[in-house]
C-alpha cells in the first residue's frame, strides 16, 4: 500500500447504493466518489433524502454498498458481509449519532466501555472512565442515560465513539436533538475531542455554523455528490 | 475475553433484572417445569414408597394364592421348608345383624399374621390375628356394627373384638367389594362358608430369605399344576403400580403437552422483547458487535431467566412430595418416600430449558438481523429471519424434547402416538394462521375503518395471528372435546345403568338349589327378574402354540390373561352376546369340549376358530377348542364371561351359581331378608355399593381430566396474553394516532374486540371440528361406547370460551388504551 493511502482515511470510487428490489428499488447512492485525508474535517449536506445518511452508513461500514470500491482506514469494505464490517468498525471507526442512541440498561461508564470490551482492549473501564472525565463527566459515571441531560448524553456518546481512539470519526447530525446553547458547547467538544485524539472527523449536519468549522464541505443531492469546496 | 464470556459481560449488564418483557417466559417455565416435577417426583414417591415396603404390602415375600383349593401336604412342606408361613383365606361374604345384611370382604388368618409390619387397632392395640370367637372390623363397617356388638358370619357368630386402624397389607389386597372383617381362620369352618365350589381365595405368604423368584421356580417345577397365582415383594400391588406409572405418564403427557402450547406463547414474549431490544442491538452492532455475539449476548440472558425459573419449578416441584405426604397422609393407601428422586426433576429441568430454547429460536434469529444503519433511518426492524438460520435451533431441542418424552415413557409407542397428534393440530392450526393471514390482506378493504384496522390487525407485519390462531384453537379445541366427552360419558351411563342394572349380584348360591333360590326371591318381590349362572375361576395357560408363563409382556387388550378369571358354560348364547363368527354348540352337546371368546381378546391374541385354549382350574389343566367368538355388551352390568364354555367341559367340576336380581323400587329389603334367612352362606352385594365404588374410580379420572384441560386453558391463556403483548407496540401507536385524530376510547375497545371476534368465529369452527373429531375418536374406539354428546353442552362451553378468549385478549389490549398520545407521540 503507498504512503499516499495510508494517509487517505476514505477512498470511494463510483459507489452506488440501491434499496429495495423489482419495482420498488431505489437508487439512493448514484455513483458516489470522494477521497477523504487524515485529519480532515468533512461536513457532509444535502436536503432530506439525498443520501447523505445513506453514504455516511457506507463509509462507515453500517451498510453495504451495492456496487464501487470502499477503502476505509486501509481496509478495503468492498464485499465485506455483515459481521466482517463490524469487526472492522472496531477500533477504527467511532460513531456518534443524532438520537444519542446509548444503551438504557448500563451507566454511563459502562457504555463508553462497551466498545473497548469489544475491541478487546485492556482495562476497559480505567480508559473509559478517562474518557468521561475528557468530557467533562467524571461526576456521571454511574448515571443512567435516562438520568442525564440530552446534553450530556451526547457528551457519553461522544466519548464512547472516540474511546478506541479511532481514525475515522463518524458525526449524523450531532446536535439535532439539542438546543442551540447546548449544541454550540456539542460542537465544541466535538472538535476539540478531535484534535485532542489526532481523528479524521466526518460530519453530517444542517447546521451552517458546523459546516463552517470544518475544512471541507460536500453536497449532495438526489444521491449525486454536486458540490465540493473548502470551507 | 472468548465470544461466550465477553457475551455474558454485556448481556448481564444489559438484562433487566426486573425481568421486563420476560416474565412471561419466567412464571410459565415456573409453573410448567413445576408441575412436571411434582408429577414425576410424587409418583417416583408412590413407586418407591411401594417398592421399599413390598414386603409389607404384601403381607410376606412372596404369595402363592389360587381360588377355593387349600396346599396340599407335599405344597405345604415346600412353603413351610423355606420361611415363616402364613395362610389367609379371603372372600366375598355378608354380615348379618339384627334384619340388615352387609357385605363384607372376609379375611380369615391365622396365628402367623402378619409376617411383616403391624396390624393395629384403633384402641392402639397392636394384634394378631382375633381370639376365637372375636373379629376385628373395618371403621367403615363399625357404624353400623358397633364394638362388642355381635353379627352372623353364615351359621357363625362373632362378638367385634376390635376396630382395625392400619391393615399393613390393605393395598396388596386390591379391590375389595365391601369393608374387611378378620376372622381367625381356625373358625372359618364354622361359618359353612367354605364349601365345595364356594368362592374364596386362599392365600400363604412366606417370609424368606431366599429370593422370591427362586421359590417360586422351585414350587412351579415341583408342581406344574399347582395353578399357583404369584406376587413378589417387588411387585406387591402390581395393579396399583400400573395405574400409578400410567397416570403419571398420562399427567406427564399432558404437562408437556401445556408445555409446548406454552412455548408458543413464550416465544411470542421472546420476540416482542426482542423487538423492544432492536435499538439496542442496533447499537451495539453500530458499536462492532457481530450477528453472533448478539445472539449470545441474548440468548444467554434468556437461559438465564430460563434457568432462574427452572430451579425455581424444581424447588416447588420438589416441596409437592412432602407437602402432599402430610397433607394426605391418611387418604394415601402408601406413606409416601420423602427423598427426593433426581431423575423427575432432571426430566422437568430438561423438558423446560428445551422448551424455552425452542421457543426462543426463531426470536434470536431474527433479532441478530437487526440492521445497524437502521439507527441512521429511524427504523431498526429486523429482517426476515431465512428457514435455514432458525431451523436448527428449533429442531435440536424439539428433537431433544421428543427424545426425553420417549426414552421416558413405559409405552413410547403410544407416546408417540400422542405427541404426532398434537403435532399434527399445532400444524394444522398453524396452517390455518397463515390461511387467515393471507386472507385478510387480500380481501376486498371494508368501508368501515374500524373493521379495515381490525382486518389489517391480522396481517400486519408483525401481528401474531398465528400464534394466536394456534392459542385459541388448542384451548377451544379442549373445550370442545371435554365437553363431548364426558356428554356422551353421562348419556352412555343415563341410558344404560337405570333400566338395565340389576339391585344385587348373589355369590356362592348352591348350585343344587337354584330353583329353590329363584322362588325365593319370587316369593318376596314376585316381579323379580333373577338370571343364575354358573360360575368357576379358573387361569389361562395357554392359547395355540402360545404358553402364557413364556410370554415376556401381557399383550395389550389380553387382560384376561393376567391371573384367575370367572369361567362359566352354557347351553345358549348368554344374554348380552352376539356372535361375531363360528356356531354355537347345540343343547345337549356331547363332543370335545368347546368354547366362545370374547372378541376383543381373538384381537389382542390373534385367535383363530379351532385353535385350543388352555386354562387351569382346581389344580387340573383342561383343554378346549374355539367353536365361536362374541361381542359382549359390557355395560349391561350383568355377569359377563371372556370365556363361555359348552356344559360338558365343565360340568363336572364342583361350583356354585351366581345371580343377578333385578327388582321393582322398594323391594331390595324384603328380598335381602328373605335370601339372609334361607341361604346364609350366599352374599348379597348391592349394585349400588359397586357402582358408588366405581364413581369414585370414574370421579379421580375426572379429576385429572380437569387438571389437563386446565394446563391447557392455562398455556392457552399465556398464549395469548404473550400474542397480545407482543402486538401491544403496534395497537398502542394504531390507538394514539386515531385517538389524535378523534376517536374515543370506547370505539378503540370495541376494534380490539372485532378483531378477536373475527379471529375466534374462523378459529371455532375448525375447533369445533377437531374437537369433536378427538371426542369422537376417544368416545368410540377407547370406551366402546355409543357417540352421545350433548350440542347444547358443546355450544355453551364454546360460548364460554370465547368470552374468555374476548376477556383475556382485551385485558391485555388495556394498556395500549392508556398510553397518553402527547407521550406515546414522542417514544413511538
Amino acid at each position: 500500500m503507498s504512503e499516499t493511502m495510508t494517509d487517505m482515511m476514505i477512498h470511494a470510487r463510483n459507489v452506488t447504493l440501491t434499496l429495495g428490489s423489482g419495482e420498488g428499488a431505489t437508487d439512493i447512492l448514484r455513483g458516489i466518489d470522494l477521497d477523504v485525508a487524515r485529519g480532515e474535517r468533512l461536513a457532509i449536506l444535502g436536503a432530506s433524502g439525498s443520501g447523505k445518511s445513506s453514504l455516511m452508513a457506507v463509509l462507515s461500514g453500517l451498510e453495504r454498498a451495492t456496487s464501487g470500491e470502499v477503502t476505509i482506514v486501509g481496509e478495503d469494505f468492498t464485499g465485506l458481509d455483515e459481521d466482517r464490517l463490524a469487526q472492522a468498525r472496531r477500533g477504527r471507526i467511532g460513531i456518534v449519532l443524532q438520537a444519542f442512541h446509548l444503551l438504557p440498561t448500563m451507566t454511563a461508564l459502562e457504555n463508553v466501555a462497551v466498545p473497548m470490551e469489544l475491541a478487546a482492549m485492556s482495562a476497559p473501564f480505567v480508559a473509559a472512565r478517562a474518557e468521561l472525565e475528557a468530557v467533562g463527566l467524571g461526576h456521571r459515571l454511574d448515571h443512567y442515560p435516562a438520568q442525564l441531560s440530552g446534553g450530556e448524553q451526547q457528551r457519553v456518546a461522544i466519548a464512547r465513539a472516540l474511546g478506541t481512539r479511532p481514525a475515522l470519526l463518524f458525526a449524523d447530525e450531532p446536535t439535532g436533538n439539542l438546543d442551540a446553547v447546548t449544541g454550540a458547547v456539542i460542537m465544541d467538544l466535538l472538535f476539540e475531542r478531535c484534535d485532542a485524539t489526532g481523528s479524521t472527523l466526518v460530519v453530517i449536519t444542517h447546521e451552517p455554523g458546523l459546516a463552517a468549522r470544518c475544512n471541507r464541505v460536500i453536497e449532495l443531492a438526489d444521491g449525486l455528490l454536486v458540490a465540493d469546496r473548502a470551507a | 475475553m472468548s465470544g461466550w464470556r465477553l457475551a455474558w459481560t454485556i448481556g448481564r449488564r444489559e438484562l433487566d433484572w426486573r425481568f421486563r418483557g420476560l416474565r412471561l417466559l419466567f412464571f410459565s417455565l415456573l409453573i410448567g417445569v413445576a408441575a412436571l416435577a411434582a408429577v414425576g417426583s410424587l409418583a417416583a414417591a408412590m413407586e418407591r414408597g411401594l417398592a421399599e415396603r413390598g414386603s409389607v404390602i404384601l403381607g410376606g415375600d412372596v404369595e402363592f394364592a389360587r381360588s377355593a383349593r387349600l396346599a396340599t401336604a407335599k405344597e405345604r412342606t415346600l412353603f413351610a421348608s423355606t420361611g415363616r408361613v402364613a395362610e389367609s383365606i379371603v372372600m366375598t361374604s355378608t354380615a348379618v345383624t339384627g334384619d340388615r345384611s352387609i357385605p363384607v370382604q372376609l379375611k380369615a388368618v391365622d396365628g402367623a399374621y402378619p409376617l411383616y409390619g403391624a396390624l393395629r387397632l384403633a384402641d392402639r392395640r397392636t394384634v394378631g390375628a382375633p381370639p376365637s370367637g372375636e373379629a376385628w372390623i373395618d371403621p367403615a363397617l363399625a357404624a353400623r356394627v358397633p364394638l362388642g356388638s355381635t353379627f352372623r358370619l353364615g351359621t357363625a357368630t362373632f362378638r367385634v373384638g376390635g376396630v382395625i386402624a392400619d391393615e399393613p397389607d390393605r393395598l396388596g389386597e386390591g379391590f375389595s367389594l365391601g369393608p374387611v372383617v378378620m376372622v381367625a381362620r381356625r373358625d372359618l369352618p364354622a361359618t359353612g362358608l367354605m364349601q365345595p365350589g364356594s368362592l374364596f381365595e386362599i392365600r400363604y405368604r412366606i417370609a424368606t430369605a431366599a429370593t422370591p423368584q427362586s421359590l417360586i421356580d422351585r414350587t412351579t417345577a415341583a408342581f406344574p399344576a399347582g395353578g399357583w397365582e404369584t406376587k413378589t415383594r417387588d411387585n406387591a400391588a402390581p395393579g396399583a403400580g400400573r395405574f400409578l406409572s400410567r397416570m403419571a405418564e398420562f399427567l406427564t403427557l399432558i404437562v408437556l403437552t401445556a408445555l409446548v402450547i406454552a412455548g408458543i406463547g413464550i416465544a411470542n414474549a421472546v420476540a416482542s422483547f426482542l423487538r423492544a431490544r432492536q435499538a439496542t442491538i442496533a447499537t451495539l452492532k453500530v458499536l462492532g458487535a457481530e450477528s453472533g455475539l448478539v445472539r449470545r449476548i441474548y440468548a444467554l440472558q434468556l437461559v438465564w431467566v430460563a434457568g432462574l425459573a427452572t430451579i425455581g419449578g424444581l424447588g416447588i416441584g420438589m416441596l409437592a412430595v412432602p407437602l402432599v405426604s402430610r397433607a394426605a397422609a391418611g387418604v394415601l393407601p402408601i406413606a409416601l418416600d420423602t427423598k427426593v428422586a433426581p431423575g423427575p426433576l432432571f426430566l422437568a429441568a430438561g423438558f423446560g430449558l428445551l422448551t424455552a430454547l425452542a421457543a426462543a429460536a426463531f426470536p434470536l434469529a431474527r433479532a441478530a438481523t437487526v440492521p445497524a444503519a437502521g439507527l441512521l433511518r429511524g427504523s431498526v426492524d429486523a429482517r426476515r429471519t431465512p428457514l435455514a438460520q432458525g431451523l436448527p435451533w428449533l429442531a435440536v431441542p424439539a428433537a431433544l424434547i421428543l427424545a426425553l418424552a420417549l426414552g421416558s415413557a413405559t409405552r413410547p409407542l403410544l407416546t408417540a402416538y400422542y405427541l404426532g397428534a398434537v403435532a399434527a393440530v399445532l400444524v394444522l392450526l398453524a396452517g390455518l394462521g397463515l390461511l387467515v393471514r393471507w386472507a385478510a390482506a387480500t380481501v376486498p378493504r371494508p368501508k368501515s375503518p374500524f373493521l379495515r384496522l381490525a382486518l389489517a390487525g391480522l396481517h400486519r407485519p408483525g401481528a401474531g395471528t398465528v400464534g394466536l390462531v394456534v392459542a385459541l384453537g388448542i384451548g377451544l379445541t379442549m373445550f370442545v372435546q371435554i365437553a363431548a366427552v364426558r356428554s356422551s360419558f353421562d348419556a352412555n351411563l343415563a341410558r344404560n345403568i337405570p333400566e338395565r342394572a340389576p339391585a344385587f349380584f348373589a355369590l356362592d348360591v348352591p348350585r343344587d338349589r337354584a330353583d329353590d333360590f329363584r322362588a325365593t326371591v319370587r316369593s318376596a318381590s314376585p316381579s323379580a327378574e333373577v338370571q343364575l349362572v354358573p360360575l368357576l375361576r379358573g387361569i389361562i395357560t395357554g392359547y395355540g402354540a402360545t404358553n402364557v408363563a413364556d410370554l415376556d409382556e401381557i399383550p395389550d387388550g389380553a387382560w384376561a390373561l393376567r391371573g384367575e378369571r370367572g369361567l362359566t358354560y352354557a347351553e345358549t348364547l348368554p344374554p348380552g352376546s352376539s356372535l361375531t363368527e363360528g356356531r354355537w354348540w347345540p343343547r345337549g352337546y356331547r363332543g370335545p369340549p368347546l368354547v366362545s371368546v370374547d372378541d376383543r381378546l381373538r384381537e389382542a391374541l390373534g385367535l383363530k376358530l379351532g385353535d385350543e385354549l388352555r386354562f387351569i382350574l382346581y389344580g387340573v389343566e383342561r383343554r378346549a377348542r374355539i367353536a365361536s367368538f362374541r361381542r359382549i355388551d359390557w355395560d349391561t352390568l350383568g355377569f359377563n364371561f371372556v370365556l363361555v364354555l359348552s356344559p360338558n367341559a365343565l360340568a363336572d367340576v364342583p361350583h356354585n351359581m351366581s345371580a343377578t336380581i333385578g327388582l321393582p323400587d322398594g323391594a331390595d329389603a324384603a328380598v335381602r331378608e328373605a335370601i339372609a334367612g334361607r341361604f346364609p352362606s350366599t352374599s348379597l352385594v348391592p349394585v349400588r355399593d359397586v357402582l358408588e365404588q366405581v364413581g369414585e374410580v370414574a370421579a379421580g379420572v375426572s379429576v385429572a381430566i380437569a387438571w389437563a384441560a386446565s394446563a391447557a386453558i392455562l398455556a392457552g391463556i399465556a398464549v395469548l396474553a404473550g400474542t397480545t403483548s407482543a402486538m401491544r407496540e403496534a395497537r398502542t401507536y394504531d390507538g394514539v394516532v386515531l385517538r389524535v385524530l378523534g376517536a374515543t376510547r370506547g370505539q378503540l375497545l370495541r376494534l380490539q374486540a372485532l378483531e378477536f371476534l373475527l379471529l375466534a368465529a374462523l378459529v371455532t369452527i375448525v375447533a369445533l371440528g377437531l374437537g369433536l373429531v378427538g371426542a369422537w375418536l376417544i368416545i368410540t374406539m377407547l370406551f366402546d361406547f355409543a357417540w352421545e354428546p350433548d350440542p347444547w353442552l358443546v355450544a355453551g362451553t364454546v360460548a364460554a370460551g370465547l368470552i374468555v378468549v374476548l376477556l383475556v385478549g382485551l385485558a391485555g389490549s388495556l394498556p395500549t388504551l392508556a398510553a397518553r398520545p402527547s407521550r406515546a407521540l414522542r417514544t413511538l
